[in-house]
C-alpha cells in the first residue's frame, strides 16, 4: 500500500517537473541547436545538430557584451550602496538611544509599502535635470538605499545581545568600528541574506532601467533581452540564446546555492 | 548592576530602554560617543529624495495639465481623475491587472505547495526535483517573458507544436484577446512559481516533526494531513505569498511590454503598461495623466497591504 501511494506521489512529482522544466528545457536546447529543431525532430534532437551559432549570433545582433558590464555595474553600486547604508541606518535604528528613531524605523516601513513602479515619472525629473540619463550612475542612483535590506538588519541586529555592543563600547571602540568589527560578523547570515537580495533586484530591475536608458550600450541586459525578443521573434532560437545568457548567472545560484535561498531568503523574508 | 538580556525573538530593542531604566549605558568617549543616530543619515536623505519625495511629487503632478513635453502646465484639480476614472477603458485595465495578478499568483502557489508537500517526505531523486523546482526563480520578469515570446510565437512557436505532438490544438496565444491574458497569466504564475517554491519549501520544513507523528498516530496521512495539519501552520507563508505575489501582480509590466504591448485590441493592457505608455510611449506625453494612473497604483497596492494586516491580526487575537 504505502509502495503505491509512494510510486503516485512519484508520478505527480515527475510530471510537474516536466511542466515547471519545460520552458527552459526548450530554450537551453532550442539554444544549443539549428532554427526549428525542436519542430522537426521533437524534443530529442540528434547530436549533430549541436551548434553554438546562435550565440554567435546573438552577441552581434545586440550590444549583449557591453549590456552585461552595464549590468554588473549596477549590481555592484546597488549592492554596495544598499548593503551600506542599510547596516548603518540599521545601527542607528537599534543601538543608540535617541529622539525621532521610532520616526525614522517608520519612514523605513513606509517605503516598504510603496509600489516602486508608481514614483518613476518624478525620478525620471530628476535624474534627467542632473543629466544622468542614458548613464550606469543614472540607473542605479535611486536604488542606493532600499527599505527591505535596513529592515532585515535592523531585525538582525535586534537579536544581538546588547552586552556585546556595550562590551565593545567599553573596549573604546566607536560607532563604525562596533559596527563593523563586532556587530556585522555577529550577523553573517543575515548580511548575506541581504547582499543576495539587493544583487537580485539591482540585476532583475527592468522598469526604470528601460525609462532611463536610450542608447542600446548603456542598457542592462534584461532591457537587452527584451528587445531582442521584439527583433528575433520569427527566429526563437537566437532569443533562447540570449536567455541563456541572461540567466545563467542567477541560474548558477539556484544550482550551487538553493540552500542558502532557502534558509536566508525564504525564511527571511517571512519577518 | 541587573543584566539585560533581551529576548532574540521580539526584536523590540527599542522598547528595552525604557522598560530597564536601571541598565546602564555604555560610556560615551570622546566626540564620537553621540556619532550613532547619525549613522541613519545616507539612507534617510537617499529614501526621502527618491521614495516620499516622488511619491509627493506624483500627487501633485496629478492635479496639473501637461503641455507638450509632458511638464505640468496649469493647475486643473481633479479634473484628470474625473476623465481617467470614469473612462470604461481605463475601468477594464484596472480590473484586466487585478485579473492577471490573481491568476498568476494562484497558479504560481497552488502549484509550489503542491510540489513542496509532495517533497516533504524523502523521494527518490528529491533533492534534484527540489532544483528544478526553484530553477524558475533564476528567471527575472523581462527574462522569462522572453522565454515565453519565444514559445508562443505565432507558427514558429514551440509550445504549439509540443501540444500538437499530443494531440492538443494550442490557442493563437498572443492574438485572441482571453488566450493572450491566459498566455500572460501562465509566464507570470511560472515565473514567480520558483520564489513559492523556495518559501513553501522553508516552511514545510519549519513543521515541527512531532506535531506531524501525532497527526499520523491519530490516522491522518496523506491528504488529510497535509490539509487539516500542514496547511494551516502554513498559513503565514501562503498569506505571505499571496499578498507579495498580489502586490508584484498589480505592478504587471515586463510580460506586457515584452509579448503583447497591451494588445490585441488593449485587451492585455494594465496598469504599469497604461502609465507607461501616457508617459513615455510613442504620443505626446502627459505627465498628469500618468501620475493619476500612479496614484490609482499606490491605492490598489496599499488596498491590498491594508487586507494582508486584518487577516494577520486576525490571526493573532
Amino acid at each position: 500500500m504505502l509502495g503505491v501511494s509512494a510510486a503516485a506521489r512519484v508520478a505527480v512529482v515527475v510530471v510537474l517537473a516536466a511542466v515547471v522544466a519545460f520552458p527552459i528545457y526548450t530554450s537551453f536546447v532550442s539554444a544549443l541547436t539549428v532554427n526549428g529543431e525542436i519542430a522537426r525532430h521533437g524534443l530529442l534532437p540528434g547530436l549533430g545538430s549541436l551548434t553554438l551559432a546562435n550565440f554567435a549570433e546573438v552577441s552581434r545582433s545586440v550590444d549583449l557584451v557591453p549590456q552585461y558590464l552595464v549590468s554588473i555595474a549596477v549590481v555592484t553600486l546597488q549592492t554596495l550602496a544598499q548593503v551600506a547604508t542599510g547596516a548603518l541606518a540599521a545601527y542607528a535604528l537599534v543601538f543608540p538611544r535617541w529622539r525621532g528613531k521610532g520616526l525614522a524605523f517608520a519612514l523605513v516601513l513606509l517605503t516598504l509599502a510603496i509600489p516602486g513602479e508608481s514614483i518613476v515619472i518624478p525620478n525620471y525629473e530628476l535624474v534627467s535635470a542632473i543629466g544622468l540619463r542614458d548613464t550606469v550612475l543614472g540607473v542605479a542612483l535611486p536604488y542606493l538605499a532600499a527599505g527591505y535590506p535596513i529592515f532585515l538588519l535592523r531585525q538582525a541586529f535586534a537579536g544581538v545581545p546588547l552586552e556585546i555592543w556595550e562590551a565593545s563600547r567599553l573596549d573604546g571602540a566607536g560607532d563604525l568600528r562596533s559596527l563593523v568589527e563586532v556587530i556585522l560578523p555577529a550577523c553573517r547570515p543575515e548580511v548575506t541574506t541581504a547582499v543576495v537580495w539587493s544583487a537580485l533586484s539591482a540585476w532583475n530591475g527592468f522598469f526604470w532601467p528601460l525609462l532611463i536608458t536610450d542608447s542600446s550600450s548603456s542598457r542592462t541586459i534584461q532591457v537587452g533581452i527584451s528587445q531582442l525578443a521584439a527583433s528575433e521573434a520569427s527566429d526563437p532560437s537566437v532569443l533562447f540564446a540570449g536567455t541563456v545568457l541572461v540567466v545563467l548567472p542567477t541560474m548558477l545560484l539556484v544550482v550551487l546555492a538553493q540552500r542558502l535561498l532557502v534558509n536566508g531568503l525564504a525564511r527571511g523574508v517571512l519577518h | 548592576m541587573t543584566i539585560h538580556l533581551p529576548s532574540p525573538e521580539t526584536g523590540a530593542r527599542d522598547q528595552a530602554p525604557d522598560q530597564a531604566p536601571a541598565r546602564t549605558r555604555a560610556p560615551r568617549r570622546g566626540g564620537r560617543g553621540g556619532a550613532g543616530p547619525w549613522l541613519v543619515v545616507p539612507a534617510v536623505l537617499l529614501l526621502g529624495v527618491f521614495v516620499v519625495r516622488p511619491l509627493l511629487r506624483t500627487a501633485e503632478l496629478s492635479l496639473y495639465a501637461s503641455d507638450i513635453i509632458g511638464n505640468p502646465t496649469r493647475f486643473v484639480g481633479l479634473t484628470n481623475y474625473g476623465e481617467l476614472l470614469t473612462d470604461p477603458g481605463f475601468v477594464r485595465v484596472t480590473l484586466t491587472t487585478i485579473l492577471i495578478a490573481l491568476l498568476g499568483t494562484a497558479l504560481a502557489v497552488t502549484a509550489a505547495l503542491g510540489a513542496a508537500l509532495l517533497l516533504r517526505r524523502r523521494l527518490p531523486g528529491g533533492p534534484a526535483f527540489s532544483i528544478v523546482f526553484s530553477l524558475p526563480f533564476a528567471y527575472s520578469a523581462a527574462s522569462a517573458s522572453a522565454v515565453f515570446a519565444g514559445l508562443y510565437a505565432p507558427s514558429v512557436g514551440i509550445l504549439n507544436v509540443v501540444l500538437a505532438g499530443v494531440g492538443v490544438e494550442g490557442p493563437a496565444w498572443l492574438s485572441d484577446p482571453v488566450a493572450a491574458i491566459g498566455a500572460i497569466s501562465i509566464a507570470t504564475g511560472w515565473y514567480e512559481f520558483g520564489f513559492a517554491f523556495l518559501v513553501l519549501t522553508a516552511a514545510v520544513r519549519a513543521v515541527p516533526p512531532e506535531v506531524v507523528e501525532a497527526a499520523q498516530l491519530d490516522g491522518a496521512g496523506g491528504w488529510r494531513l497535509a490539509s487539516r495539519i500542514l496547511v494551516p501552520i502554513m498559513r503565514p507563508s501562503l498569506l505571505f505569498l499571496a499578498v507579495t505575489g498580489t502586490i508584484s501582480g498589480l505592478q504587471t509590466f515586463a510580460q506586457i511590454q515584452v509579448l503583447t504591448r497591451g494588445g490585441p485590441g488593449g485587451a492585455t493592457t494594465t496598469v504599469v503598461f497604461q502609465l507607461f505608455q501616457l508617459a513615455f510611449g510613442n504620443g505626446t506625453p502627459d505627465f498628469g495623466r500618468a501620475s493619476v494612473v500612479a496614484v490609482v497604483l499606490v491605492v490598489l497596492v496599499t488596498a491590498v497591504t491594508v487586507v494582508q494586516f486584518r487577516l494577520l491580526g486576525g490571526r493573532e487575537s
